[in-house]
């Protein structure tokens, strides 16, 4: 059935002229009337013709604006409305569906290009719904327009057949997708290849036309593009029969130069450029996938492609072109079959002199962005976000030739490295750039194998990268002025930080004053990467993996180090510079002890730094490297004197406090962190300035914000750890507060194991007595949560908590809570839950919990050994002998595959936490129980003396047997034996 | 409590996407559209005589001089005269023959056909025969149409009454006929079959024949095996198998090269089908054929082996057992990359077995051939490779991939990132994701991170995540933000600390497993 939004509007000159006035006032800069026209617009849209009052008016209006607007408004209606989505009413009536396939096409070629284009777009929408089933006619309607002669029409089909086929470059292969295929190359790859033909005859027809020749290559640059598409899948057998014609004219067109076509323009690419670098593409593709097939053309796409680097210039609307061209030739080298177009000598050499080295070259767009916005080019060259750039697809080049000519390249480039610096050293301060060339050349050469943790982690062996380094890097960073050249500073520096692993560790101490001296440069770049390398170097590490420098040998510097680092925040635009914040902190845990003298001036510059970015904290790695400093401050000097934790708190707490009065969300969590550290080094009792801080922890609203939670939850830990018995007798008010917090987290599954922690401190810490009249009700929140959601992660909390409990409490009590709750509730506790599951426990401390917990429900729990439930008792026995002894079980059922990533805890976008703020591993059964399997052995042997003959005959008559010879071994190794 | 053997059992639950082995293991039934052209080296499905093959009496009429037009012939065999329509007929024969542009679609068009079918049913007359069959058997090599043109002529019966011809030539030429029309597809070759033209084929095997006439036989009777939807019948499969076991140990490389066609259409189906073949016990020599220095002979023995092995466990087993492992390599590395391309299929297929079939790939050496061609196949040849390195990952232990990782794999594999495949991109990335979550159990995760990171796999994911399809995008982005972001932080900034936090924070952490004193690998 047909169905229809609701009445049909009349296609009536009247109804034309309503729309065009709504349609103007939709351009309306004044919201009260352009609002209520949109709204007007969209309560309309569900009648039948209106899509065809658009395209009448997009066609015969009189006024442009009109025209273009209608076009546009078209365009987002198809968008919203085509798609007819499952179990939900068809947005656009079937006639009008009809009309608008039949009329599009046509309209869209006789309009002027800005309506062509809204047209085109939504043609491609309609297609992506209807193409071909329904809409069968299309490809012979675009067909048929290539005879038409009209270039400004045969580019409109083929701007449309572009946007309808490039989908085929980056979806999976399947049979509806290869059946559409398959249809198209029936119907178009033909005429395609004619037009194709015809196109680059009018080339040579017009070759001295120039608007012609424009509007010629624009078809020939979309109709490579189609040729991609249409090739991306398989070689289609067609483009296989008619290989030659296609290759033999890309080539030509590889070769073509027209001066009609250049352009002054020196950004944007042109039109011969973009031609070009498709058809590069496309050789790439063929080169890649149909190697077979291509092999007869491929030698003469080398050559034409390495000619037309040779022939390209240096300005950046080349770059694109020259980038491609490059990794053509990089991804062919490295085959072998290939190897014989490159291993001439003179190809070689003029492959690095004429392509490698001038791409190489730092020019005037690198010289801006390394003075104008030196954020960026960091980026580039440090964190390799230069994917497309010219230098980096001449050192892919280099990589791929070292792979079979890593001699004769290595040679080729040692004399062109020595002439370059001949060139510099005749006149270092016009030839510096020939410098910087040398020096990229050597790191392309030299670097195998790279990563961010060790720099070079393999060189090539015929480059002497020590030799470079003392004869030509050390030499520019020993010059009195830091600020000469900050080029080849921050080359030299570079150079220090990737190859810090291949050089000896002498000439790296030698280069560590240097660097630290670079910190002062005026360069943002320069003294960065100071700051970066010393970050680097500090955490290199030496044998038995310790650092490989020692605070020892960092001592001479130290107070120069500090001062500079700290000097370097407050050079020009770079204030909040992570690199140096980060050298901060690492210099702060690489040198321990050595800093406390200099404390008392470093927090203090940390503290009003904290201050001056809480009002607008915007580099989040600077913020958190700084509050590392910050905890590693507290933890050096409190470790030597815990007592000093009150200087802090009196330095800190003022800052803190603002923070939190004034809501400065990214900051919340580190400063609970900060806190929870602070409170755990308090020794004795909580402090009252904390306990006053106590129940503004619980309110609801620090809550709401997830990030916040992981920080909190410590925070509260800390408390109860520290303070426990302040809490239950002067804010015992407080513990259904506490206790709604642990409600809260509990029922999300995110968040669920934050409040287990929550309450598994409740219970170690708080006095029985203060918690008692809850542990019910907690018992029974616990249980609507595995009735409602179980998972994985909350069984296993669950788990170690019963566990806690049993400890804590007695196995007795255990029992009889849960079967306060409900009678038998226990034993269904412990056939369906504790034996099945116990096996998922992770942690060796979680492991310890429930296998000390488990041994007492075996052995201090007399219904375990009358009752009903005496027949789970040895289950119970095996289960636990399988946690000892058998792997853990990860596995994760199936409906839980999917759960998102969110969901899951170890990622949380918004909590950052402070490594320098974590504390000791926490055994709470610690002092009680050393080794579980010798605790579980006496306490059996404790429990047959009570009642001699039992135990044997339980474990004797269905304890299995691979778990019975693991227990005699426990019994054995406890000296016990079973009465 | 249970089996000690866990861990395994575990791994081989993870889901590769929610596909689970069978259906890794048919991917070749499942698309079977082709952009491309049909390949070369498959074999013929119809075949054209123009060469006069036999000496037997019968042909040797006097043919000379005999130059007839189209209207000439069209007269001649519609005369009652036997002579004229014998010099008609082989007058036609010899413009069916000639090399170039055989008039198929005049003669057709002439209405010969119904003549030439009586002729067929002229036993006093064994020349005249002859001379029909052949020019109905070049008809028949022809289109669709023109095949179609010959069965609906009424051609079957009569060709197949001629297999019990005592004039062997004319036999020949029958079988010869009746292979051309039951190579055009399922809908004739069931027609010949229920023509009862099996019995007669397999009975004229068992006599002593030339060798020629031989390979006739074997190549109808591959067609006899050959097109599905639907496969031939269960009944004429069970007829046929034990002559094809029986031409299977002959030594004459054609009669070889179509028998192991046969078996390879007939493997190319379900587990049942698969079956069979195997129960008849050819596969020893199989695999002995796999060695051959024929490449008729390797291509159709590799491609049986390699459709068996996309049937059950235990058949994999059974093809294991003969050996196929052991001459695997030597193929892997062979200089056609077709056969290259063919024996990872195969490979890829074994590797989607349990972990006893991974370790019988691993001790026959197949991981060093397996990196070389992940690096320098072709790229029809690196995409079966992947797939193999893809159901290694999915299927091995723990011990099996560590392996995997040492023999170099992760290298090629992260190039590889940058091909123009979706589907292979995709499936890269899942192997990498799997690799480091079975590296982060064994605390390995940092070493490996390193590996990737060395050998440019972060710059290459991390440009993946900016990729058009968002799964690709999404998968990228998932394997950067598990594993590579600020994870050198850990690994730099903890040492000075204890290990961890608080106990509870461990309890949602992965399993730290016995750590292996692994070596990392430098590629």
């Amino acid at each position: 059935m047909i169905y229809c939004g609701s009445m049909a509007m009349e296609l009536s000159d009247a109804n034309l002229q309503t729309l065009t006035e709504y349609l103007k006032k939709t351009l309306d800069p004044d919201p009260a009337i352009r609002r209520p026209a949109e709204k007007f617009l969209e309560s309309v849209e569900g009648n039948q013709n209106y899509p065809l009052l658009l395209l009448t008016l997009l066609e015969k209006s009189q006024d442009n604006v009109i025209k273009v607007c209608a076009s546009v408004t078209f365009k987002n209606y198809i968008k919203r409305n085509w798609r007819i989505v499952e179990d939900e009413p068809n947005k656009i009536c079937e006639a009008d569906r009809v009309a608008i396939k039949a009329n599009i096409v046509h309209l869209m070629l006789s309009s002027p290009e800005q309506i062509q284009k809204q047209l085109s777009d939504a043609i491609s929408i309609i297609g992506r719904e209807d193409f071909p089933q329904k809409w069968p006619d299309l490809l012979t309607e675009m067909v048929n327009r290539f005879q038409s002669g009209d270039f400004h029409v045969i580019n409109g089909v083929l701007r449309t057949a572009h946007s309808l086929f490039k989908r085929y470059r980056h979806e999976f292969k399947s049979n509806e997708l290869w059946t559409e295929i398959k249809l198209v190359l029936d119907a178009f790859a033909l005429p395609l290849t004619n037009l194709f033909k015809a196109t680059i005859e009018l080339c040579s027809t017009h070759a001295n036309d120039a608007s012609a020749l424009r509007i010629l290559f624009s078809s020939l640059i979309l109709i490579s593009k189609l040729f991609y598409s249409l090739n991306f899948q398989d070689l289609p057998e067609f483009f296989e029969d008619n290989m030659e014609t296609w290759m033999n004219n890309f080539h030509t067109l590889l070769t073509l130069d027209n001066k009609l076509l250049q352009t002054d323009d020196e950004e944007e690419a042109g039109l011969l450029e973009l031609l070009k670098s498709q058809i590069c593409d496309n050789a790439a593709l063929y080169a890649q996938k149909y190697d077979e097939e291509f092999q007869l053309y491929l030698p003469r796409f080398v050559t034409a492609i390495w000619n037309l680097l040779v022939t390209t210039g240096q300005e950046v609307k080349y770059d694109l072109l020259v980038s491609n061209a490059i990794q053509f030739l990089a991804s062919v080298c490295e085959r072998p079959h290939y190897k014989n177009l490159f291993e001439d000598q003179n190809t070689l050499t003029s492959i690095c002199e004429k392509v490698i080295v001038p791409n190489m070259e730092f020019r005037a767009a690198d010289e801006e962005a390394f003075e104008d916005n030196s954020e960026e080019y960091i980026r580039r060259d440090l964190e390799g976000s230069d994917i497309d750039t010219r230098r980096r697809a001449a050192c892919d080049l280099v990589r791929g030739l070292c792979k079979f000519f890593e001699g004769p390249v290595t040679g080729i480039f040692s004399g062109y490295v020595n002439s370059m610096l001949q060139e510099y050293a005749k006149n270092p301060s016009v030839n510096w750039k020939h410098k910087d060339a040398a020096i990229y050349l050597v790191t392309s050469l030299a670097s195998k194998a790279q990563t961010q943790k060790h720099g070079i982690t393999q060189a090539n062996e015929l480059v002497n990268l020590t030799e470079f380094f003392v004869n030509h890097i050390l030499p520019d960073l020993k010059s009195a002025n830091v600020n000469e050249f900050p080029v080849l500073k921050a080359d030299g520096i570079k150079y220090i930080m990737i190859f810090r692993n291949q050089v000896p560790k002498e000439h790296l101490l030698v280069s560590i004053p240097l660097l630290i001296n670079h910190l002062q440069a005026e360069s943002i770049v320069v003294h960065t990467y100071a700051a970066h390398a010393l970050e680097r170097l500090f955490t290199m590490r030496g044998p038995n993996n310790a650092t490989l420098f020692t605070a020892a040998e960092i001592a001479p510097f130290v107070e120069i180090l500090l001062t500079n680092l700290f000097k370097a925040l407050t050079l020009p635009g770079s204030s909040e510079n992570e690199y140096i914040m980060k050298a901060i902190m690492r210099s702060f845990s690489l040198l321990q002890e050595a800093i406390i003298p200099y404390i008392p001036t470093l927090i203090s510059q940390l503290t009003q730094k904290l201050l001056a970015v809480s009002k607008n904290p915007s580099k989040p790695h600077f913020n958190h490297y700084m509050f590392e400093a910050i905890c590693l401050s507290i933890r050096i000097t409190c470790k030597a004197n815990p007592a000093a934790v009150v200087n802090f708190e009196e330095a800190l707490f003022l800052v803190f406090t603002e923070i939190l009065q004034n809501d400065v969300q990214e900051f919340i969590p580190y400063v609970f962190q900060v806190m929870s550290l602070l409170l755990e080094t308090h020794k004795n009792d909580i402090p009252s300035s904390y306990m006053a801080l106590f129940p503004h922890l619980l309110q609801p609203v620090l809550w709401e914000r997830t990030g916040n939670i992981p920080a909190l939850v410590r925070l509260l830990q800390a408390f109860l750890e520290r303070g426990s018995n302040t809490i239950a007798s002067a804010a015992a008010d407080k513990i259904p507060g506490l206790l709604g917090v642990f409600q809260k987290l509990i029922a999300s599954k995110a968040n669920d194991h934050q409040g287990f922690y929550l309450l598994n401190s409740i219970i170690e810490h708080m006095p029985p007595e203060s918690v008692d009249q809850y542990r019910k009700q907690i018992f029974i929140l616990l249980f609507q949560r595995l009735q409602n959601s179980k998972t994985t992660k909350f069984i296993k909390s669950f788990l170690v908590f019963i566990n806690l409990y049993c400890i804590k409490y007695g196995a007795l009590a255990l029992q009889e809570i849960f079967d306060g709750i409900q009678p038998k509730m226990f034993g269904m506790v412990l056939e369906k839950i504790i034996i099945p599951e116990i096996q998922k426990v992770s942690g060796n401390v979680e492991k310890k919990i429930c296998a000390v917990g488990i041994t007492k429900l075996l052995t201090e729990c007399p219904p375990m050994m009358d009752t009903e439930y005496t027949k789970l008792w040895t289950p119970l026995l095996q289960s636990l002998i399988g946690l000892f002894e058998l792997p853990e079980d990860d596995t994760i059922p199936d409906e839980e595959h999917f759960i998102d990533i969110e969901d899951t805890p170890g990622y949380q976008t918004a909590f950052s936490q402070l490594a320098f703020a974590g504390k000791k591993e926490h055994d709470p059964v610690g002092q009680m129980v050393n080794n579980p399997k010798i605790h579980l052995a006496q306490s059996l042997h404790k429990l047959s003396t009570a009642c001699p003959g039992r135990v044997p005959s339980m474990v004797s008559t269905s304890l299995n047997a691979e778990a019975l010879q693991y227990l005699q071994g426990y019994l054995q190794a406890a000296s016990v034996t079973l009465l | 409590m249970p089996t000690l053997h866990a861990p395994e059992e575990r791994l081989r639950k993870f889901k590769y996407r929610g596909k689970d082995v069978s259906m890794r293991r048919q991917r070749r039934i499942a698309v079977s559209l082709e952009l491309r052209k049909a390949k070369k080296d498959e074999q013929a499905l119809k075949r054209r005589n123009i060469a006069n093959f036999s000496t037997d009496p019968a042909s040797e009429q006097p043919t000379k001089g005999v130059s007839l037009t189209l209207q000439e012939i069209i007269n001649g065999v519609n005369t009652s005269d036997p002579d004229l329509c014998f010099q008609a007929t082989q007058a036609a024969r010899k413009m069916l023959s000639q090399e170039k542009n055989p008039p198929l679609k005049l003669i057709v068009e002439a209405g010969l056909i119904p003549r030439l079918v009586e002729f067929l049913k002229l036993s006093p007359h064994p020349c005249l025969q002859f001379e029909a069959a052949w020019a109905l058997t070049n008809i028949a090599s022809g289109t669709s149409e023109q095949t179609q043109a010959v069965v609906e002529g009424g051609a079957i019966q009569p060709l197949v009454e001629l297999l019990s011809s005592p004039h062997m030539t004319v036999c020949e030429q029958a079988v010869w006929a009746l292979g051309n029309i039951a190579g055009d597809g399922s809908e004739f070759r069931d027609i010949v079959i229920s023509s009862n033209a099996i019995p007669h084929l397999l009975a004229l095997v068992s006599s002593t024949i030339p060798i020629t006439f031989l390979r006739n036989i074997t190549w109808t009777l591959s067609n006899l095996c050959r097109n599905k939807n639907p496969y031939p019948c269960k009944t004429a499969v069970k007829q046929m198998l034990p002559v094809l076991s029986h031409l299977l140990q002959h030594q004459d490389s054609e009669v070889l090269s179509d028998t192991c066609w046969a078996l390879s259409y007939l493997t190319d189906g379900c587990n049942e089908r698969i079956g069979q073949v195997v129960n008849t016990g050819v596969l020893p020599r199989l695999v002995q054929l796999m060695s051959s220095s024929e490449l008729n002979v390797l291509t159709p023995s590799l491609r049986t082996i390699g459709n068996i092995v996309t049937g059950t466990d235990y058949q994999t087993q059974m093809a294991i057992d003969a050996g196929m492992l052991n001459v695997l390599p030597q193929l892997l590395m062979h200089p056609k990359s077709s056969i290259q391309k063919e024996a990872a299929w195969a490979l890829s297929n074994v590797a989607a077995g349990p972990c006893q079939h991974i370790q019988r790939l691993i001790a026959c050496g197949m991981l060093p051939p397996l990196v070389a061609l992940l690096k320098n196949g072709e790229f029809k040849v690196q995409k079966e490779a992947v797939w193999t390195v893809a159901n290694f990952t999915t299927g091995g232990t723990i011990d099996q991939l560590i392996h995997l990782v040492h023999s170099g794999v992760l290298e090629p594999l992260v190039n590889l990132l940058t091909i123009q495949d979706t589907k292979i991109v995709i499936i890269i990335l899942d192997v990498i994701s799997f690799i480091l979550q079975a590296a982060e159990k064994l605390s390995e995760k940092e070493n490996l991170c390193l590996l990737i990171e060395e050998i440019g796999g972060i710059d290459k994911i991390e440009a993946l995540q900016l990729h058009e399809n968002p799964q690709v995008a999404l998968t990228a982005l998932n394997i950067i933000e598990n594993h590579f972001c600020e994870g050198e932080e850990s690994g730099a900034i903890l040492p000075a600390l204890d290990q961890d936090n608080e106990f509870l924070n461990r309890l949602t952490k992965k399993h730290q497993g016995p750590t292996t004193s692994k070596q990392r690998t430098k590629p």
